[in-house]
């Protein structure tokens, strides 16, 4: 079946999270994702969480779940023939995702003037924490700093409390998928008879362009010369995270324009003639808040947190509620709507993951496809260059 | 090699009928790489959420909510003006190079000028409740007879199908849904502490983006368009796979992680000097955690036997975490985030809006720039998140007023007669600002006098 990205070829240079998620974005919708892998494999190979919690190479969940449809091959570019081998695997790829540090691939010589003379289509995308150039360049980042110095963390969490990051590695994937765009737009300027580029992706740049509450409080700031800060548990009236009956969900009652439909569902329509009930929710009198407030636990407690969706959605009440992982892979709506795909790995055994971000009309998903294992196409790739004759040597002196 | 190329999407032209936050973050960043993206928008009712035209604030409410720190609806100088939905920091956070009509697709003059107007574009966006779509009668299936090259992404909360087909919601409640609300709690903590998060929104962003150019790029080849389905939820599942791989590999479900790390310690946000100051340190090494103990001056720590290696750092991480709160308390923020990273520490200070804006780093690339406003003034607004070596860019115009390009639109790209257009000005269908009767001005000061 004709796939979305059929005939694009990407080589991904880049380890972990961010580069990997752009190169799965690619591969899962058809293109030809070879990934190379250090002699000793990914660092989220080496991650987990693992199968039955044994750490192994072959069972990270990280390393699983970033890499479906790729191949891979290993590669030690710290040498010589392994970089001759690396410039020429480049020399066939349409896109090529790397996540070294800024500099580094001209160390190598192997800047992005150098590898697109002869080939000015080449998209060359960076992935680093700061971006190739400015004063901090050099410095180090990871998921909490990055998340600190250029998201939202200092709006997570309690007035009362520390900050707290946002969960998993969302600045990463957040990143790739903008990484993703970047080559994506550049090769369909390249189809319309343009040029490729280098494109300079820090992650700590994409937090500082991140649509959850950073640009527009940078915008609020800006306008208003107050910074945003944390809030105090429970400081909206009906509105926001509240217990249930087995768990939490956040449903917006308070102030909305569904608040007099909310006050009869929850049987207090008494409070619709209280002079606060028509003012704005920051404007409550107390003994209004603490009426309304009352009654709306009350009614919350006495229900299951999906149930308590299911009412209030009735109403018009935009909300949600608050599941675990547990509750997620069981939710009877994302079964029906065959999000998990059902993946076999050698290793890993039978288990099932999150499919397709993007559903095609035109170009549906292939088929569920595991991770390689590491260095599993080697001889497939390194053979298509011409080197079978080579590989044992290759292997034997730890080039592959 | 400092040639410049012509933006990516530069002749690609696009419609979005986009409400609150995730659709039209979607069309500033196509918009930003150059489509010609024209808002859709009606003066004949208010969208809720997105230019902030229902329950404006009055002055004294929104300098009350700005100080306290609550930043959804803030507006130049806190002050409303006549026009607040042309002054809506969260509108205004998105909608630079963009256009604007005024246009209610529910009317029957609203659907006829629409649908001239889909013949024009390669790629129409929505994120509205399916349902709205489906009663507006514009489906995909509709729309590709009048255009079949056309792309349409549609981008529901939950989907076009399934139980949870029509739930209304924002990011935050999305992120509820798919347990990411949970994930990130703190671990002693409940999930009313955690605050609300938009991450849905920021991912849908991007991941929208992406989708439509592929599209564009497979149209290039095929010659024809599609639909691509997008809801939030299933845009952001795929960043908590391995979460939930631990669960259908191994049973776990997660707990709240807050500020952990599955393997490392410390990995944690650290006090410093001042009113909520805050350093976060990620160690993964012997190495690295042997230079954060030097410059903390805390060779105890080194010492102690409990945190010799990552593994065992990792089991006693809460006395850890307390020993290193302990010696950042009394350092100015700053310092230390400068002189960890100089010894090779991961570390990164907790910024809020000031502390970004100020950032050496994103001022030194030109990560920010002023846009003015006719009649709203001269402000500075987030950039671009992404640079491309040989293609410089830069925001192009401020953000749009409501229906500012009515009149280009109406009788330069779809056809209208003059006569034409002036009956819709006229009766109300198109215009510049919303009635006194939809839109009662409440929040303006009585006359004095």
């Amino acid at each position: 079946m004709a796939q979305l990205f059929d005939g694009l070829k990407v080589l991904e240079l880049a380890g972990h999270a961010a580069g990997p998620f752009a190169g799965k974005l690619f591969a899962d919708y058809g293109a030809d994702v070879i990934k190379v892998e250090p002699p000793e494999g990914d660092t989220a190979r080496h991650e987990g969480p693992f199968k039955d919690d044994i750490p192994d190479p072959e069972t990270s969940a990280l390393f699983l779940h970033l890499n479906t449809h790729k191949k891979s091959v290993t590669l030690d570019v710290t040498t010589e023939e392994g970089r001759k081998i690396l410039r020429r695997l480049i020399d066939q790829a349409d896109i090529v995702l790397e996540s070294y540090r800024p500099g580094q691939l001209a160390e190598w010589g192997l800047s992005y003037d150098e590898l697109s003379k002869d080939h000015p289509d080449l998209v060359l995308a960076s992935i680093t924490p700061f971006g190739q150039s400015g004063p901090w360049r050099d410095y180090r980042g990871s998921e909490i700093t990055l998340q600190a110095l250029g998201g939202p963390m200092h709006l997570n969490g309690s007035a009362y409390r520390e900050p707290l990051k946002s969960g998993g590695y969302v600045a990463q994937y957040h990143c790739g998928i903008a990484t993703a765009y970047a080559c994506v737009a550049a090769r369909f300027r390249v189809a319309m008879g343009g040029k490729g580029d280098h494109i300079d992706q820090a992650i700590y740049e994409a937090q500082a362009g991140f649509r959850d509450r950073r640009t527009v409080y940078t915008t609020g700031y800006s306008y208003t010369g107050f910074v945003a800060k944390r809030q105090p548990p429970g400081s909206r009236v009906a509105m926001g995270p509240r217990p249930t009956a087995d768990g939490y969900a956040n449903i917006y009652a308070g102030g909305t324009k569904h608040f007099f439909a909310a006050l009869d569902l929850i049987g207090r329509p008494d409070l619709k003639e209280h002079p606060d009930a028509t003012k704005n929710i920051v404007a409550y009198g107390e003994e209004f808040a603490a009426e309304a407030e009352g009654s709306w636990m009350a009614w919350l407690i006495q229900r299951d947190k999906r149930t308590a969706v299911a009412e209030t959605q009735e109403i018009g009440l935009l909300g949600g509620a608050i599941l675990t992982t547990e509750d997620l892979i069981t939710d009877e709506h994302y079964r029906s709507r065959g999000v998990w795909d059902t993946v076999e790995h050698p290793k890993a055994g039978t288990y099932e993951g999150p499919g397709r971000p993007l559903i095609l009309s035109g170009t549906p998903r292939q088929a569920p496809q595991r991770a390689p294992l590491l260095g599993e196409h080697n001889a497939e790739v390194y053979g298509a260059l011409g080197l079978s004759d080579d590989l044992e040597r290759l292997r034997s002196e730890g080039v592959i | 090699m400092a040639e410049s190329n012509p933006l990516p999407l530069e002749g690609v032209r696009i419609a979005e009928i986009t409400v609150v936050w995730a659709g039209p973050h979607v069309t500033q960043i196509l918009a930003e790489w150059g489509a010609d993206v024209i808002r859709v928008e009606p003066i004949t009712h208010v969208q809720p959420y997105s230019r902030g035209g229902e329950r404006v604030q009055s002055r004294e409410v929104a300098r009350r909510a700005a100080e306290s720190g609550v930043l959804t609806g803030a507006y130049p100088d806190n002050d409303p003006g006549e026009d607040p939905w042309n002054r809506n920091n969260a509108f205004n956070a998105h909608s630079r190079n963009k256009r604007s009509m005024a246009c209610d697709i529910m009317l029957p003059e609203g659907r006829e000028a629409f649908l001239k107007l889909i013949e024009k574009v390669d790629v129409l966006i929505e994120n509205n409740v399916p349902v709205t779509i489906e009663r507006a009668g514009i489906t995909y299936d509709v729309l590709k007879e009048i255009n079949p090259r056309l792309i349409m992404l549609r981008m529901p909360a939950y989907g076009l199908e399934g139980p949870y087909k029509n739930y209304r919601g924002f990011g935050t409640h999305v992120e509820g849904m798919i347990g990411h609300h949970w994930l990130r709690g703190y671990p002693d903590g409940s999930p009313d502490e955690t605050g609300e998060a938009f991450t849905a929104d920021a991912l849908a962003g991007v991941m929208g983006a992406f989708a439509v150019t592929s599209a564009l790029l497979k149209r290039h080849e095929t010659g024809v368009g599609q639909q691509i389905e997008m809801p939030l939820a299933e845009a952001f599942l795929p960043a908590l796979g391995e979460w939930i791989l631990d669960y259908t590999m191994n049973g776990r479900v997660a707990e709240p992680q807050g500020n952990l790390h599955r393997n490392r310690a410390p990995h944690s946000v650290f006090p410093t000097q001042g009113e909520d100051q805050w350093i976060a340190i990620d160690v993964a090494t012997d190495e690295e955690f042997r230079a954060l103990c030097d410059v903390l001056g805390t060779p105890e720590l080194l010492a102690d036997e409990r945190f010799q290696t990552a593994v065992a750092r990792k089991q006693h991480e809460g006395p850890l975490n307390e020993a290193v709160s302990e010696a950042t308390r009394s350092w100015v923020n700053d310092d230390l985030f400068h002189r960890l990273q100089a010894a090779g520490v991961t570390a990164g200070s907790v910024h809020n809006e000031a502390a970004l804006m100020q950032s050496p780093q994103l001022l030194d690339r030109g990560f920010f720039e002023d846009l003015t406003i006719e009649g709203v003034g001269t402000h500075t607004y987030p950039g671009i998140m992404t640079k491309w070596a040989n293609t410089p860019n830069h925001l192009r115009t401020p953000p749009v007023k409501l229906g500012q390009h009515n009149e280009e639109i109406y009788i330069d790209l779809l056809g209208y007669s003059r006569e034409e257009y002036d009956s819709l000005v006229k009766r109300g269908l198109v215009g510049t600002t919303y009635s006194e009767e939809l839109v009662p001005r409440t929040w303006l000061p009585k006359q004095e006098q």
